[in-house]
């Protein structure tokens, strides 16, 4: 089955994703945290930004053109929960119109607003998806772990992420299967037949769900969970964290 | 529903971060105290499940489709700590994975989808049980706290919303609760045709409200 996988770039060998998980994880939310606290009068800074992220591409070796394509397809997202802002934003007018008795009207401050909470939301996202882009899940799992986030939370999500793709591959199975058995039918007949498969799904998954704890026994699980964590903080990404966080706060003390 | 990074203003999603953690805590303590150490790969692959059924589009009017949501249905399998759990985790993968929702509004999110969604959903589905107990009443309760949930979740985000000075209060409620009352349709028809599936072929997998813990505590027969 075809699956876009979810961590297909992280064995690139690169600078930035050899770098410790944690040091990582910290620069980017520092990075993500600040562009969130950005003024927002200072439109200038949301380039600096920019400028920082795709700095860290370029040194990630991910192709700039994936980068971009996957980028994009939050774009839609931010613009259908923020267009309307533009509009009802009350302020000085720019431009009206009339819609029969609708009036609209398009607002300085409005604007403003919009394309500041849209730059907030695309570069935040951007930083988000060149995290994830560069770095092996299950490590960054640890490393969160090690950042002190319950292992229990830990252990969960792993499991999900370990499931997710069987779970997956399962549901597409049963949807080929009644696709090519189903042509004709009614809407309803077909919503019922999708409906029953989740079901199938669900009642699939609760037995997998206990055959695997039955395996965990019998090796001897009891409760508790023991990762090995290889990594070594070294001084190479003491001077990213270091470099990273001057950066940001370069930006934010000159820019805003 | 997913709010992005920028949308929310500090003196809102700070907060929001609060609560939320506060309720996942409480919400894994009662739920590993009812399913002990079968908790880990029973959450981990139900928020699989749950994920994964996400992706299935279902054809709705004119062309378009629109997918389950999972919030009662989880709530209504596996009960009501349990589901808050599984959906929260959904959240946070989508949230890493996907950038679907942003980090610094992850704690809203949460908060609308799992706490007003799910928890809220399940309690009003719990309150009809009590007064219809047959097996119609189960699905009649399902449509009705799916519906809730999507309409609770949708007002928790216009409130959000208008508090963090974006939209004027009733116009970001009457926007985002009368688009999410239709949506919520949906999603009540979708979770009661898997909820009655269930109910027909393993009635004893669904959650229980009177009793501790989940229904099914052995090894079954397969389908």
């Amino acid at each position: 089955m075809e699956h876009s996988y979810i961590d297909e770039y992280s064995r690139i060998k690169s600078f930035i994703h050899n770098l410790e998980p944690r040091i990582k994880l910290i620069s980017f939310f520092a990075l993500i945290v600040s562009i969130i606290f950005t003024r927002p009068a200072a439109m200038p800074a949301f380039g600096a930004y920019a400028m920082l992220i795709f700095l860290l591409v370029f040194l990630s070796k991910i192709p700039l053109m994936l980068v971009l394509s996957r980028s994009f397809s939050v774009i839609p997202f931010i613009l259908i929960m923020s267009i309307f802002i533009i509009f009802i934003k009350p302020g000085e007018p720019v431009w009206e119109f009339s819609l029969g008795i609708f009036k609209l009207s398009i607002t300085n401050e409005g604007l403003a607003m919009f394309l500041n909470i849209a730059a907030k939301a695309y570069l935040c996202s951007l930083s988000m998806l060149l995290l994830m882009l560069s770095t092996n899940f299950l490590n960054l799992l640890k490393a969160l772990e090690k950042l002190r986030v319950p292992s229990i939370l830990i252990m969960i999500i792993s499991f999900m992420y370990r499931y997710l793709f069987v779970l997956e591959d399962e549901l597409m199975r049963m949807k080929r299967a009644k696709d090519s058995r189903t042509i004709a039918g009614s809407r309803w007949f077909h919503a019922r037949a999708l409906a029953n498969m989740l079901g199938v799904l669900f009642v699939r998954a609760y037995e997998r769900a206990e055959d695997v704890y039955l395996a965990m026994c019998a090796r001897g699980f009891d409760g508790g969970i023991r990762t090995i964590y290889d990594y070594k903080l070294r001084i190479k990404d003491l001077c990213f964290l270091a470099t990273a966080v001057s950066a940001v706060s370069i930006i934010k003390i000159y820019i805003g | 529903m997913h709010l992005p990074d920028g949308f929310l203003t500090p003196h809102i999603w700070i907060p929001a971060w609060l609560a939320s953690l506060g309720g996942l805590s409480y919400c894994f303590r009662k739920a590993s105290l009812a399913l002990k150490d079968r908790m880990i790969p029973l959450m981990g692959v139900m928020s699989a499940f749950i994920f994964a059924a996400q992706m299935i589009n279902f054809p709705v009017a004119g062309g378009t489709s629109g997918h389950l949501l999972g919030g009662v249905l989880a709530a209504v399998l596996l009960g009501p700590y349990a589901a808050a759990v599984v959906i929260s985790v959904v959240l946070m993968v989508q949230c890493f994975i996907f950038q679907d929702g942003g980090l610094t509004a992850l704690g809203a999110n949460i908060l609308n989808m799992s706490f007003a969604g799910a928890l809220g959903g399940y309690m009003s589905y719990a309150f009809i049980r009590r007064f219809i107990k047959n097996s119609k009443g189960i699905l009649i309760a399902t449509a009705i706290a799916s519906w809730l949930s999507i309409v609770l979740a949708s007002l928790f985000c216009a409130m959000e919303l208008a508090c963090s000075g974006l939209l004027p209060l009733k116009a970001a409620l009457t926007a985002m609760v009368l688009v999410h009352a239709l949506i919520g349709i949906g999603e009540a028809v979708l979770t009661c045709l898997v909820v009655s599936f269930v109910l027909k072929v393993r009635p004893d997998l669904l959650y229980k409200p009177e009793g501790s813990g989940l229904a099914s505590n052995s090894q079954s027969h397969k389908l």
